[in-house]
């Protein structure tokens, strides 16, 4: 930590000051040399205890109580996990999570990583395909969803008229209509939205490779693809790796797009933990149930985010 | 490569040009002419939202709903975060580091899992359906990492102009918002930059704190709009009106501060 000038003249100062004097006179100035920085920092503190310590403290409790929301709740052990470990809706859910998140992982990385390639080659009108490859990245997600709702639909979507507009009829599906392709469209949804987020960042570590390497390389007289391969791709593993984490954790808490375009449906096909929970907690009122699938939630990202934040040691953004 | 990149472009932009275009046509073309262009432009669908209809809440209430939130969760955040972030950055006070820790921790926290008891204690204190308390939540959201780089910030900030003012005879604080705060302009409005769209796009918070229509958020009033089936109703050029409206915003800032926007979302990403 950085040696504050400040802080240590007051330091000297109260050192000086506080020889000869008694012990309560030097918690006196302990005190107002610190108690500063305490109340700088306590309404932070103060908010995110009320807001995000206490809840999880009492999730984590809840998932031990059967509760309705009205009469007392009652303690039952580990009854809610006993039934959701027997729930097949919760194992749906929880596949249907972790392929999401794997899918929509690989997809927008991969995407990104190729549009990222694509235009480090100095293409013409780079600035405007970086552009246009960030813009559904702000969408918020409801009305991404909202949209590719109409897309989606049968008879007048879009996807379906320009199918059979273009001869393409047989290709024309029911989308996320029925069970065997929700989840594929609603993951589509999700690269559509979001490959352009690895391609920045990428597009970035790419452009970080001093030019002089890509210059050798060439004079080497090795082809493109070799430098892609052996130049390009080690130098942007770490990035790679990083964003790819990234990318899977920020899936894994998916809730608004499913939301929106399906609600978890059809026959909870494409139904998630976020949406899971919110049901068992706010449709069919299953409080305790319903926080022992947060607990289940909680434990996985929290792991996984945990060692991600261990190995990548999060770094801050300079200014 | 080229054709590559335009066809993704193309992709990417046409679903957005579709949605400003059907937002614009009478719910007869959009029927039967989806692809065509509007003739003539037809702006009844954004009357219609702006001022409500029999449904639907008038689109007015939730944009300022939407409008008062972020700013307010913004003012919040961006102070507490501040104070935190100096009071970390400059302070040597024992037990530093182990907020530090917390923090870093509270990141890795899944904000879905915090829903549940936050709905019932929430409605204890008065603050669901309560623009103050959807505010106080959001700024706790955003505190853990706008705090770690505002630390980040702090710590890459000269200390001589407020040892100046301390000197002078201004209090910690006094030197904070009179000196500090003002020089840190840029640092601030990248905080507040990093922070606006997550809160304008929020759902699920809204979804579960805001159940009374009268303090619904954009969000909320999007999902709200939900189709039964495109032929069976006519509001479907209201809705691309609702989600154009929507989003605007958002384009409108991202037009604008695209550099910062994308520097910005490594560390927004964090979340």
């Amino acid at each position: 930590m950085e040696v504050d000038k400040a802080d240590s003249t007051l330091k000297r100062r109260t050192a000086v000051a506080s020889a000869g004097q008694s012990k309560g006179q030097r918690v006196g100035f302990w005190l107002r040399r610190n108690l500063i920085w305490y109340a700088f920092i306590a309404p932070a503190v103060i908010m995110l205890v009320m807001f995000m310590a206490l809840p999880l403290i009492q999730s984590l409790e809840l998932a031990f109580y059967e509760w309705n929301g009205l009469r007392p709740r009652e303690y039952i052990a580990l009854e809610n996990f006993k039934d959701l470990f027997d729930d097949r809706f919760f194992w749906g859910a929880l596949s249907h999570t972790l392929t999401f998140a794997v899918y929509s992982m690989v997809g927008t990385v991969g995407i990104g990583l190729l549009l990222a390639m694509a235009i480090a080659r100095r293409v013409r009108g780079a600035s405007i395909y970086r552009f246009i490859f960030y813009l559904p990245v702000m969408l918020p997600m409801a009305v991404t969803a909202a949209l590719w709702v109409r897309m989606y639909e049968q008879n007048f979507g879009m996807l379906n008229v320009m199918l059979r507009s273009v001869g393409l009829a047989h290709l024309e599906g029911t989308w996320i209509a029925s069970r065997e392709t929700a989840l594929g469209s609603v993951i589509a949804v999700a690269v559509w939205q979001f490959s352009g987020f690895p391609m920045i960042i990428l597009l970035a570590a790419i452009e970080n490779i001093p030019e002089d390497l890509h210059e050798a390389a060439s004079l080497d007289g090795i082809s493109e693809s070799q430098r892609i391969w052996h130049l390009t791709l080690p130098l942007i593993r770490p990035v790679l790796i990083s964003i790819s984490v990234l990318q899977f954790i920020f899936s894994l808490k998916v809730f608004d797009l499913v939301w929106v375009m399906t609600l978890g449906g059809p026959a909870e096909s494409t139904s998630v933990l976020g949406t899971f929970l919110y049901k068992e907690a706010f449709r069919k009122q299953e409080y305790g149930y319903a926080s022992a699938v947060a607990v289940v939630m909680f434990v996985v990202i929290f792991t996984v985010t945990y060692v991600y934040q261990r190995l990548m040691r999060v770094e801050a953004v300079e200014f | 490569m080229t054709v590559l990149l335009l066809a993704w472009a193309v992709v990417q932009v046409y679903p957005i040009i579709f949605m400003f275009i059907t937002s614009v046509k009478t719910d007869k073309q959009i029927l039967n002419a989806p692809f065509a262009l509007p003739d003539p432009l037809k702006f009844e669908n954004y009357e219609i939202v702006w001022q409500g209809d029999r449904v639907a809440q008038p689109f007015s209430t939730f944009f300022i709903n939407s409008f008062i939130i972020t700013l307010g969760s913004l003012l919040i955040l961006l102070f507490v975060a501040g104070l935190a972030g100096y009071s970390l950055a400059r302070g040597r006070f024992p037990g530093n580091a182990a907020t530090q820790q917390m923090f870093l921790l509270t990141l890795a926290v899944p904000v879905h899992v915090l829903i549940i008891p936050m709905y019932f204690f929430m409605g204890d204190l008065g603050l669901r359906n309560d623009h103050l308390g959807m505010m106080l939540v959001y700024a706790t959201l955003g505190l853990p990492f706008t705090i770690i780089l505002m630390r980040a910030y702090f710590l890459s900030f000269p200390h001589e102009l407020e040892e100046a003012a301390l000197l002078d005879g201004c209090s910690r604080f006094g030197a904070f918002i009179r000196v500090v705060v003002p020089v840190s302009r840029g640092a601030i409005a990248s905080m507040a930059i990093i922070n606006i769209s997550w809160i304008w796009s929020e759902l699920f918070f809204a979804l579960v704190l805001l159940d009374q229509p009268q303090v619904r958020t954009l969000p909320l009033a999007v999902a709200g709009y939900r189709p039964v089936s495109m032929a069976a109703e006519s509001v479907v050029g209201q809705q691309f009106a609702i989600m154009t409206l929507t989003a605007l915003p958002l384009f409108v800032f991202y037009f604008l501060f695209q550099r910062q926007i994308r520097k910005g979302m490594t560390a927004g990403a964090l979340r």
